[in-house]
């Protein structure tokens, strides 16, 4: 029986199997008589593809292009956006880019004729970096301006602003690719079946793959019935992605009338597999006499690669979250999707948030060092509060927290002691940082986009099954939603069967992204078991639907991007604590302390875990997880040359949170996954930045640049460039 | 499926005639060779020539010390098993402690180690600095030579065909000096490859100021672990001040030649020479010196003021 308190840990139902390395993942599986499938990609970032030449190819083996796709079928991959092709036809724009899938029956065979094929190339002149991107480098390859989508948003009057300003001052904010290292690569198997085809993914999200896949053969997204595998991990990166790993293998199941199934190995899946999207955000900050800001202007440029995909939504995310848990009283916010010749960027933990998040702390900080203040003290000018209008022109509906959250982390880490004996440049730092991660589709888009339905089944024996999409990738949500569907019914949560979806069995309740899954699925779970609970004892065998329904009074515009765009945010502070080694640069992180906001908690334990793995997730993205692209190829192409920390890098964590139910949330929950990384690498960067008393304005931040920084770089306290 | 020809030899004997009749890769830990070696999940390692396993050969095994006092270190000893062994000199346990991971560590050798010939490898800068000698064994007979002229060039050992590493031979160790160093940069903390290595020691005349040996290796410095006994005569025989501190800093500054960051890796080494030596002359109680003052006590440095002498790091 769940009694008491929802929050309190219960054993993760996939505990023991995972220990115990029962849990099978998907290249586990023997798909016998399927034949193995490698795809041949594109080693050049921009050109013409002027032939392919293939080796002698014995019998049984083929070599599947774009030309392969059936009459009336559509050479595109549907993430959202369709620009992103299945495979290359005429040109090529990313190293890495699927030209055509080598099948047969002997892998060795397969892989030796697929490294046999030879792809004859005219190169063009490929734009990398988002400034290559936007001076067209090579020419304009998209739009022909580069710009693969933009967004504006306005708050106040800025332009009036600035014109009383006592000066405006400006600054650049960058941050660098991130590879996902979910501990599973990608993999997957097609087979057809009948008058169907059957996918068997490693995935976030099934219903995508059968959505976007669907249109290579012309046939509607039920013939294509996507099982998701219990997956090792996806942060984002197998919520697209698993498209481009399944569209081949669908082509190819199609011509082979045979299965295919293809696993990446790491390298492979380093190389050729999506990014979190570098970014650049130039800020123009108007300040009073006293230091006050008054206006913000920012652009924000995300470099987006070949194609579009889902990167416009990651953009606008990006924007809204630009403004940081302040209210500024005029802001205006310019967003660019920029067009380069690398791997296309897509969906990783925080969708577009970090970014901007980091940028204006950062910034924050940086206008109160030149003032010579402790940057807490300025930014506490600025906290928004419930009823204060965001940056899309709505409203915060809830309470916010930060001055609670705020108080349990400075008492945690001692903070006004260290950041008063810390002199800047002293070898010794500590900083904080505060960031939010709006829960959910953005805006209407729970009810206009995706209309998540869930169903809970009731059997004869008094089990009950939860029928939704959601899916299991090491987050915990296979114990999330049990736990929520038995509190309700107050069974044991050993009756409550919660098995890995089928798009042919269960209803479509969304992705499993966004940070959506307890939010707004967890909802609508709960709900059908209050529908259910009355005819539990009474009735054998039955069903129970819900539909999610947005909350009346809280409009959104997706033309304009005006309006309510989130009724729930996850709130967060995190402080960290530095020390510099003055004679090789290394920093050691003494203490980690941080707060969260996230509703009514489902689960203390999981939640806490989220906690432990997203913050350090976020300080490996700001300190040592450098992942270059030089000419188009990524430079880090192993575990031992990109380098994600370990927890010999950290301290235990201080993990605190605050009891702030949810209105719209199951039980009061919200959404929390990636919230947890969004603030974290700022609270880093402020504390090594005033440790070493250089003002440090990009990351990552490998050992050898803070030495730069320290040789070189600006005081903090020095001014920031004016405009005016 | 394609198949690798290998031959197991039981005894160093009949390796050593398979070495001589065959153009044979051996392979011990296997820790560089797979990797090198690997093809796509699930497929056999592609080698160009038949591999010899030679992890299980007993002559091989076994750390001791011989009537010279030497440390003598079986060419299939484990990093692991070097790691633990206080009969091997300290600066060696210090990198075969930090090399890679654990279960690497308790796999690769540090004869592979040499023989990988890598810049970043772990365990040359400590062997060159101590001194250290490869025995080589062949149906011809035996021969020794000093790991610092094995290691022709990047990539490059002075090996014949017929022949195997057997031993490593270090006739030195901490007991010989007065103060110690090592430290390694890694890319993280466990698990890292190194971005810089320095090893240094030093002893004192029995006048305790002058300098009657030094010495001084860096590694990932280079297309090879450095070492420049030229320089560390710039200091023997002297005492530590400024002016010969600067000389032994701007000495090896010559024998470097790091190509990727280059910047950062000549600041840290120079910072680590001045730390060493400054410290050194101090003559502090604890024999082992590190860039911070924390480091050496526990391992995790502890919340402590800061005691750097102005010019000691910050230049």
């Amino acid at each position: 029986m769940v009694a008491g308190d929802i929050s309190k840990a219960v054993r993760r139902v996939d505990a023991v199997s995972k220990s115990e390395g029962k849990t099978r993942y998907v290249s586990d599986y023997d798909f016998a008589d399927c034949l193995w499938g490698r795809l041949v990609r594109s080693s050049i970032p921009r050109g013409i593809i002027r032939a392919i030449h293939l080796p002698e190819m014995p019998e049984g083996y083929r070599f599947i292009t774009y030309k392969d796709i059936p009459e009336g079928g559509h050479n595109w991959l549907h993430m959202i956006a369709t620009d992103w092709k299945c495979f290359a036809e005429n040109d090529v724009r990313y190293v890495g880019e699927t030209i055509g899938i080598m099948v047969g029956p002997d892998k060795a065979t397969v892989e030796d004729l697929r490294q046999k094929v030879v792809i004859d190339y005219e190169e063009q002149v490929p734009a990398v970096t988002i400034d290559e991107g936007l001076a067209c480098k090579g020419g304009a390859f998209v739009n022909g301006n580069n710009i693969h989508c933009s967004l504006k948003l306005d708050v106040g009057n800025v332009d009036e602003a600035f014109a009383k300003a006592d000066k405006i001052v400006t600054e650049t904010i960058e941050t660098g690719f991130q590879e996902h290292i979910y501990l599973e690569t990608n993999g997957a198997c097609c087979i057809p079946e009948g008058d169907h085809f059957v996918v068997y993914a490693s995935a976030q999200c099934p219903f995508y793959i059968s959505r976007s896949i669907s249109p290579l053969l012309n046939v509607t997204p039920d013939k294509v019935i996507v099982r998701q595998i219990t997956t090792g991990g996806a942060f984002g990166g197998k919520e697209h992605f698993p498209d481009v790993v399944c569209g081949p293998l669908l082509v190819a199941a199609n011509v082979m009338k045979k299965g295919v199934k293809m696993f990446f190995d790491r390298e492979e899946d380093i190389e050729n597999s999506v990014k979190r999207h570098p970014s650049k955000v130039v800020f123009k900050t108007g300040l009073d006499k006293d230091g006050n800001i008054t206006a913000m202007e920012s652009t924000v440029c995300y470099n987006v690669g070949g194609y579009l995909s889902s990167s416009f939504v990651v953009l606008q995310r990006g924007c809204f979250h630009v403004t940081g848990c302040y209210l500024f009283p005029n802001m205006r916010t310019t967003g660019y999707g920029v067009a380069t010749n690398t791997f296309p960027s897509c969906a990783f933990r925080g969708f577009g948030a970090p970014q901007t998040l980091f940028a204006v702390e950062t910034h924050l900080c940086h206008i109160a060092e030149m003032q010579g203040i402790d940057p807490l003290e300025y930014k506490k000018r600025y906290f928004i509060k419930q009823g204060d209008t965001t940056s899309t022109n709505g409203k915060i509906v809830e309470r916010v927290m930060i001055p609670e959250m705020l108080e349990q982390v400075m008492k945690a880490s001692d903070y006004e002691r260290k950041s008063r004996e810390y002199k800047w440049g002293s070898g010794k730092g500590i900083g904080i940082s505060f960031y939010n991660h709006g829960g959910a589709f953005t805006g209407n888009g729970e009810q206009a986009i995706i209309k998540a339905r869930t169903k809970l089944h009731k059997f004869a024996d008094g089990r009950v099954e939860i029928l939704c999409s959601q899916t299991e990738m090491g987050q915990g949500f296979h114990t999330i939603l049990p736990k929520i569907a038995a509190h309700v019914l107050e069974i044991p949560i050993e009756k409550v069967i919660f098995e890995d979806p089928d798009t042919s069995r269960v209803p479509d309740s969304g992705p499993t992204a966004a940070s959506r899954s307890t939010m707004i699925v967890g909802e609508l779970v709960e709900r059908a078991a209050r529908l259910m609970k009355p005819r539990y004892a009474k009735e054998e065998d039955f069903t129970v639907e819900t539909c999610y329904e947005h909350p009346e009074g809280y409009p959104w515009d997706q033309n304009t991007f005006q309006g309510y765009a989130y009724l729930g945010y996850g709130w967060g502070v995190c402080a960290v604590e530095v020390e510099v080694d003055p004679c090789t640069a290394e920093i050691t992180t003494k203490g980690i302390w941080s707060s969260h906001d996230a509703g009514h908690l489902i689960d203390e334990r999981i939640v806490h875990g989220q906690v432990n793995g997203g913050v350090l997730q976020g300080l490996g993205w700001g300190s040592f997880e450098v992942m270059e692209n030089r000419d188009g190829h990524f430079r880090q192409t192993s575990m031992s040359d990109y380098i994600v920390p370990t927890s010999m890098d950290y301290p235990k964590q201080g993990v605190y949170f605050v009891e702030n139910p949810y209105e719209w949330g199951p039980f009061g929950a919200k959404g929390m996954g990636e919230l947890v990384f969004n603030g974290s690498a700022a609270a880093y960067i402020d504390a090594v930045s005033r440790a070493i008393g250089k003002r440090i304005s990009r990351i990552p931040l490998p050992t050898e640049e803070v030495m730069g920084y320290m040789l070189h770089g600006t005081d903090i306290k020095a001014g920031i460039e004016e405009v005016r | 499926m394609e198949e690798v020809k290998c031959y197991i030899p039981k005894t160093l004997k009949e390796a050593l005639e398979i070495k001589a009749a065959h153009d044979v890769i051996p392979l011990a830990g296997g820790s560089d060779l797979m990797v090198a070696h690997k093809k796509t999940i699930g497929l056999v390692p592609e080698f160009e020539k038949p591999v010899m396993i030679i992890r299980n050969l007993s002559e091989l095994k076994g750390i001791s010390v011989n009537d010279k006092g030497e440390c003598v270190i079986g060419a299939g000893c484990t990093a692991a098993e070097i790691a633990a062994d206080e009969r091997c000199p300290w600066h060696l346990r210090q990198a075969a402690s930090r090399m890679g991971a654990i279960g690497l560590r308790n796999s690769a050798t540090v004869a592979g180690n040499i023989a990988n010939a890598s810049p970043k490898g772990d365990t040359p800068g400590p062997l060159y600095l101590l001194d250290a000698r490869v025995r080589i064994a062949s149906l011809r007979g035996e021969r020794e030579e000093k790991v610092s002229d094995f290691i022709v060039k990047f990539r490059e050992i002075d090996l014949k065909q017929d022949e195997l590493i057997t031993q490593i031979i270090v006739p030195l160790s901490e007991d010989d000096f007065d103060y110690i160093f090592w430290h390694k940069v890694g890319t993280r903390k466990a698990n890292a490859i190194s971005k810089i290595t320095v090893s240094q020691a030093i002893r004192f005349a029995d006048d305790g100021k002058t300098v009657a040996d030094y010495r001084l290796s860096a590694t990932a410095t280079g297309a090879m672990t450095n070492r420049s006994r030229n320089v560390e005569n710039l200091l023997i025989g002297k005492e530590i001040c400024d002016k010969t501190i600067e000389d032994v800093v701007n000495g090896f500054d010559a024998v470097i030649s790091p190509r990727a960051m280059p910047e950062f890796r000549r600041e840290a080494t120079r910072r680590m020479i001045r730390r060493f030596l400054s410290e050194a002359a101090r003559r502090p109680q604890n024999k082992v010196i590190d860039t911070y003052d924390d480091y050496h006590v526990t391992g995790q440095p502890e919340p402590r003021e800061c005691r750097h002498k102005k010019g000691a790091c910050h230049g």
